[in-house]
């Protein structure tokens, strides 16, 4: 009986600690130890429970329990305390979102410098990580509710951090009405739920779920509500304002928590509806959300001029990979033969695209962090041959861009060739979207680093100097982890995708980790 | 073996053949340059920057092509689809929430029907 | 149809928040009608556990009841009326901002984002 089946509690609480804890810091180098401390100590924390998940199966813990593995009392036919399950889906978007909030925060600490209330950003940073870990953490309908309004709030206070900006105000307060709106669609159906099972355990739903008119409806708005907050296509007007205007650090988690919405949704479509839910409706609604948002989302980025606004529209249509690639693995969920012949393969490359996407438009916001901060804008007219002053920027930022846009050897191929092989089995249509958006993502990438980094210098940004020390610490984490992930894809399908696919097709196994074999 | 071949069910990707091929490109690169002219001089004239035939401005803004004068062809060629995209965007917080609603009816259409 | 007026009641007050959220133009106003939909979401939550003529949900003030209303909406109720006055407050705090920034209240006004 070790202390590592504590880990599921152990991640939640320590950055929960961190956030209040941060507010009585009283010397900004105090404040910046405890920062990195907290930041490093989740991370490692989250990759421990990434490894024992993978060494002894889906965990569960229950919160306030006699103990921890207690789920069903004896006695009882459901669970009644708060369970958190994770399972190797949960333990790969909790590493994943963990190390790209390192390489953020690392980021973050000497932006911190130029505000006067940093305590305030560290403690809405690590409530923001609180919510999107407890997100992909919780087995309970309930509380992934209270988990993301916890983010919500958080980011809604983070987006307008630059209050004296009015499109920081204005991008925060869209954002803020369309998520709440959401929020209580999803605690809606919530309800109607609890009303028909009696419970709000995920797996004690899944278990006795028999899909009638109700439950339709609870799927609609639960489908809705996460697309919305992952930024799906025609939902996602929201997300270039938030995501543009939000410092650059931020911008950078930001794309990770949208990332534990669409978990939201594949937790919800594969482990509480899964096979009950006839028929492929679902699945082609998710696969079309995923075309038009691919599409859409580049389409509108190549027009776009302002570097950190052009990002986001990437984030929407990258976003659109995944939810193709995991739709089509749901449109194969009922059929084991369509299962190995196309959805297997979509699936590793949708989640293996959670992870790229997670790792290189998070250093390309860095970047475009960096270029704010050292030029002061990232409009892209007033920038120009700053690859000279800036070489270590500029090189991550090729790296990152060649990556997104699905150039060989990098990473982002690698999941893409995975998604257009598969699709293609499907429809024809679905792989050239596909390409086409990635060709997209291709060219407007050249136009940033062409207008931004390459050309003749200006003499107004002759005086430009490379961003300091730990700012390219931060986005060294987030430059190796591209780099490894594209010279070991195997290693990486093998153990990280491969088991988080299995998991998220495997309702059982779900299931039966909360309510025991007793069927 | 972590470097090895991935097999994705229809044709395989492999990180050494890219290499092999990338330093065949590299070979067919050089040779292209060997082959280029032999009667360059550095520091004489050849080294002028040719601006068609005008003086070459002193700043680099005068000289280089602004972000948004890219693929010009490209969004002048698709204006009218462009014009219906970004009029959707109208950053209207109630046509964002009317987007909300619409989706949420289609997809209950679908869904229960 | 008494028994089901609290639906009905419930289904009212969304209609009429959505209708807020949709077409008021004031942000003051859609953000009384964002807590219109709120209080119609806790309501339905309440309604969810009540059982006709139960007792409150404590074993030692139950008294004789054998039947009571459920705790668990209860619950719940409570945490998401929280979230909302945390939502609401901070929803204000964006409009006052918005307000000095723009000096409208005119949602119509407030789109420098766009494109």
């Amino acid at each position: 009986m070790s202390w590592q089946v504590h880990l599921p509690a152990l991640v939640l609480s320590v950055p929960l600690l961190g956030a209040f804890v941060a507010l009585l810091m009283v010397k900004p180098i105090l404040r910046n130890l405890w920062f990195t401390f907290i930041l490093v100590a989740t991370t490692v924390l989250a990759f421990l429970l990434w490894r024992r998940v993978g060494i002894s199966g889906t965990m569960v813990y229950v919160m306030g329990g006699e103990k921890w593995n207690l789920t069903l009392p004896s006695g009882m036919a459901l669970p009644i305390r708060i369970i958190m399950e994770v399972d190797a889906f949960g333990a790969f978007m909790i590493l994943t979102g963990s190390l790209a909030t390192l390489a953020s925060g690392l980021f973050s600490i000497r932006f911190l410098d130029r505000v006067h209330d940093g305590n305030k950003f560290v403690a809405l940073f690590f409530l923001l990580f609180t919510g999107m870990l407890g997100l992909e953490a919780t087995g309970d309908l309930f509380n992934f509710f209270v988990f993301l309004e916890i983010a919500s709030v958080a980011s809604f206070g983070l987006i307008a951090f630059w209050r004296d900006s009015p499109e920081a105000v204005e991008a925060s307060f869209k954002y803020a009405v369309l998520s709440i709106f959401v929020a209580l669609l999803f605690l809606i159906g919530v309800g109607i739920l609890y009303g028909i099972y009696g419970t709000l355990n995920m797996a004690a739903v899944a278990k006795n779920m028999q899909v009638g008119f109700l439950e339709k409806v609870a799927l609609v708005l639960f489908i809705t509500s996460m697309a919305m907050k992952c930024g799906a296509v025609p939902l996602h007007m929201w997300e270039p304002d938030a995501y543009g205007q939000a410092p650059a650090g931020v911008s950078c988690f930001l794309v990770v928590v949208g990332q534990a919405s669409l978990y939201g949704m594949f937790r919800i479509a594969f482990s509480v509806y899964g096979q009950a839910f006839q028929g492929s409706v679902l699945a082609w609604i998710i696969i079309v959300f995923g075309l038009l948002s691919m599409f859409i989302g580049v389409i509108m980025a190549v027009i776009q001029k302002e570097a950190k606004r052009l990002m986001a529209y990437h984030c929407i249509s990258q976003t659109g990979y995944m939810l193709m690639g995991i739709g089509l693995g749901l449109l194969a969920l009922s059929s084991p033969q369509a299962m190995s012949e196309y959805g297997f393969t979509a699936m590793k490359g949708g989640i293996f695209h959670i992870i790229n996407n997670a790792m290189y438009k998070g250093l390309l916001f860095l970047t475009a962090g960096s270029l704010f901060y050292a030029t002061g804008t990232t409009e892209l007219d007033k920038l120009g041959g700053i690859s000279r002053n800036m070489p270590y920027t500029t090189m991550m930022f090729a790296v990152a861009a060649a990556a997104i846009a699905g150039l060989p050897p990098f990473n982002g191929f690698v999941s893409k060739l995975l998604i257009y092989e598969s699709s293609f089995v499907v429809h024809p249509f679905l792989a050239v979207v596909a390409m086409v958006t990635s060709i997209l993502t291709l060219a407007s990438f050249v136009k940033v680093f062409q207008s931004g980094f390459l050309g003749p210098s200006r003499e107004e940004l002759a005086s430009t100097r490379e961003v300091p020390l730990t700012m390219i610490v931060g986005m060294s984490v987030l430059c190796l982890m591209i780099l490894g992930l594209s010279l070991m894809p195997n290693w990486a399908l093998s153990n990280l995708i491969e088991p988080a696919a299995r998991d998220l097709v495997n309702q059982a196994s779900y299931i039966q980790a909360v309510m025991g074999s007793g069927l | 073996m972590t470097i090895g071949t991935l097999y994705t069910g229809f044709g395989y990707w492999n990180v050494y053949a890219w290499i092999m091929f990338f330093a065949i490109g590299a070979l067919v690169v050089l040779f292209i340059r060997f082959t280029g002219r032999s009667d360059y001089e550095k520091g004489t004239y050849q080294d002028e920057v040719f601006y068609g035939g005008n003086p070459v401005p002193q700043d680099g803004e005068d000289l280089a092509v602004p972000a948004s004068s890219s693929y010009w062809g490209f969004t002048k060629a698709l204006a009218s689809f462009y014009e219906v995209l970004v009029n959707l965007h109208t950053g209207i917080l109630s046509d964002y929430m009317g987007f909300l609603i619409v989706t949420a009816a289609i997809i209950s259409l679908l869904i229960l029907l | 149809m008494i028994n089901n007026m609290p639906m009905i009641a419930v289904g009212a007050l969304f209609v009429i928040g959505l209708y807020g959220v949709l077409f008021k133009r004031n942000i003051i106003k859609i953000a009384i009608a964002v807590s219109v939909v709120e209080s119609s979401t806790n309501l339905f939550l309440i309604v969810l556990g009540y059982r006709t003529g139960g007792s409150i949900p404590v074993y030692t003030l139950a008294g004789d009841f054998k039947k009571m209303v459920l705790p668990t909406p209860q619950a719940l109720t409570l945490t998401a009326i929280v979230i909302g006055l945390a939502t609401t407050a901070l929803l204000l705090t964006l409009i006052m901002l918005l307000y000095k920034h723009y000096e409208t209240l005119d949602v119509y006004e407030i789109r420098r984002l766009r494109g």
